[in-house]
């Protein structure tokens, strides 16, 4: 009877260790990213898109936060690679405001996130960056298709795929400042940047 | 000693039990929805007829009392603490405080969860295992003929629906009609969320051009709608395409849905 007792005593045990072990492998997330906040100087600011918890991909393979962008302002589209017409136009766009800034441009992050969930790997958005000639301060991302989602929501960029797995999206370059913070967009393709990169050299200032 | 075993077993035993409680209360009634073809509302080039896998979604609106559930178990969401990015000031407003839906509002604890943010709405259905409805598979879903009401043609039910003002306390869910899907109140309560609700590509105000259009969006822009004379379906794009990821509207609401696994 004893050995019975013990037996339903040891399996309930196993249960909520099981159980226990399931929020404390949570806790432990939690924890990381905690120590990952506690590395960057300042806390995140309510409005900041960086509270976005999601992981991304880079072209290197590399998992990425939108958090590790904090410390430089930030220049953001997003595309896909498959696209023929806009999204090397956005891309040249932002390069265009890159090159206006000269040496200052390693200040600042410029970010590719894609639409393409299905298709654009890692090793595609490498291919894109080389084929593009984008440097080091260029970062290109890829992710599930809710953690996109919830960016493109965030930064009001629409987009649908089509039965042929393309995208119809809307060309929004956006400027995030140093702590993810929303501060300007300008739509269309070849549009006038001297407003964007006036205000991302006033990010760039600030501390 | 047997005692304190005894006492201990028991309490391990319910204590599961109640553990399970959570998981019991939030367990909704799902409709199967069988697949098909779903002709997007917007006709483009590239806009060919999608195909709708089968999908379950929830039969009901989710309501006050079952978001009240989600609202104590995570208390990130809550009014007072919710990040203004991920819903804005009007978050639950009709509630008397972050926990309480109120005296005043017993009659609304069945009805839709309103001024809820899509993140709201998303985070909602993580929580309970299920995601969003994508656009396609809710207005797939939609289009489910009406069981018991007497109608001539969805679109004129729809728009006398639309016609009338949001009445000042929300009717509960299943007081609208059922569809062929055994879905309940697809038109007639609440607008919903959708998970891609930020799909609709609208032309703007200002672009008349067609070069303009071309330069704003990737592929070509809408040549038409599929049915003109559903003017129904071209208010909810429109609505859907006005809406932002952290608006809280006293009219809209959401379900969600899971993949048929």
């Amino acid at each position: 009877m004893k050995k019975i007792i013990i037996g339903i005593l040891f399996s309930a045990s196993i249960v909520s260790c099981s159980q226990n072990n399931g929020s404390s492998a949570k806790d432990l997330q939690t924890s990381a990213r905690e120590t990952n906040d506690q590395n960057v100087k300042q806390p995140l600011p309510e409005e900041s898109i960086f509270q976005l918890k999601d992981s991304f991909e880079t072209q290197d393979a590399k998992p990425f936060t939108l958090a590790m962008l904090q410390g430089k302002p930030t220049v953001i589209g997003m595309i896909f690679t498959h696209c023929t017409y806009a999204c090397p136009r956005l891309t040249a766009d932002i390069q265009h405001i890159a090159k206006t800034l000269k040496e200052d441009k390693d200040k600042v992050n410029f970010v590719l996130v894609s639409f393409d969930a299905a298709r654009d790997t890692a090793a595609r958005l490498k291919e894109f960056a080389d084929l593009m000639h984008l440097d080091k301060n260029w970062i290109l991302l890829h992710g599930n298709e809710e953690a996109v989602r919830t960016l493109s929501v965030l930064l009001g960029v629409q987009f649908e795929k089509d039965a042929n797995g393309d995208f119809s999206h809307s060309n929004l370059v956006s400027l995030l400042d140093k702590q993810g913070v929303f501060q300007y967009q300008k739509e269309g393709l070849e549009a006038d940047h001297a407003e964007t990169i006036n205000r991302l050299k006033k990010l760039m200032a600030q501390k | 000693m047997k005692f304190l075993l005894t006492t201990i077993i028991v309490t391990v035993f319910f204590g599961g039990i109640f553990a399970q409680q959570k998981t019991v209360t939030s367990v909704k009634k799902m409709a199967v929805i069988p697949g098909g073809m779903y002709e997007p509302f917007f006709i483009t080039k590239a806009n060919k007829p999608l195909r709708v896998a089968s999908f379950k979604m929830d039969e009901t609106a989710v309501t006050n009392a079952e978001f009240l559930e989600f609202i104590k178990q995570n208390p990130q969401w809550r009014r007072s603490k919710v990040n203004r990015l991920f819903a804005d000031s009007n978050y639950l407003r009709h509630w008397q405080s972050d926990t309480v839906i109120g005296i005043a509002h017993k009659n609304i604890y069945n009805s839709p969860v309103v001024n809820v943010s899509w993140f709201a709405a998303q985070a909602y259905c993580k929580w309970v295992g299920k995601r969003l409805p994508t656009v396609a598979e809710w207005e797939f879903a939609g289009n489910g003929k009406p069981q018991n009401i007497k109608y001539k043609s969805l679109t004129d039910f729809i728009l006398e629906w639309y016609r009338k003002p949001n009445p000042p306390i929300l009717p509960n869910v299943k007081s609208t009609y059922k569809n062929q899907y055994n879905l309940y109140d697809m038109h007639g309560l609440v607008w919903e969320w959708t998970f891609n609700f930020n799909s609709f590509i609208s032309k703007g105000d200002s672009r008349g051009s067609t070069e303009d259009e071309q330069k704003a969006f990737c592929a070509a822009g809408s040549l038409d709608v599929k049915d003109r004379s559903d003017y129904a379906g071209f208010l909810r794009f429109s609505y859907r395409g006005s809406l932002k990821g952290n608006y809280c509207i006293a009219n809209l609401g959401f379900r969600c849905a899971k993949d048929l696994k």
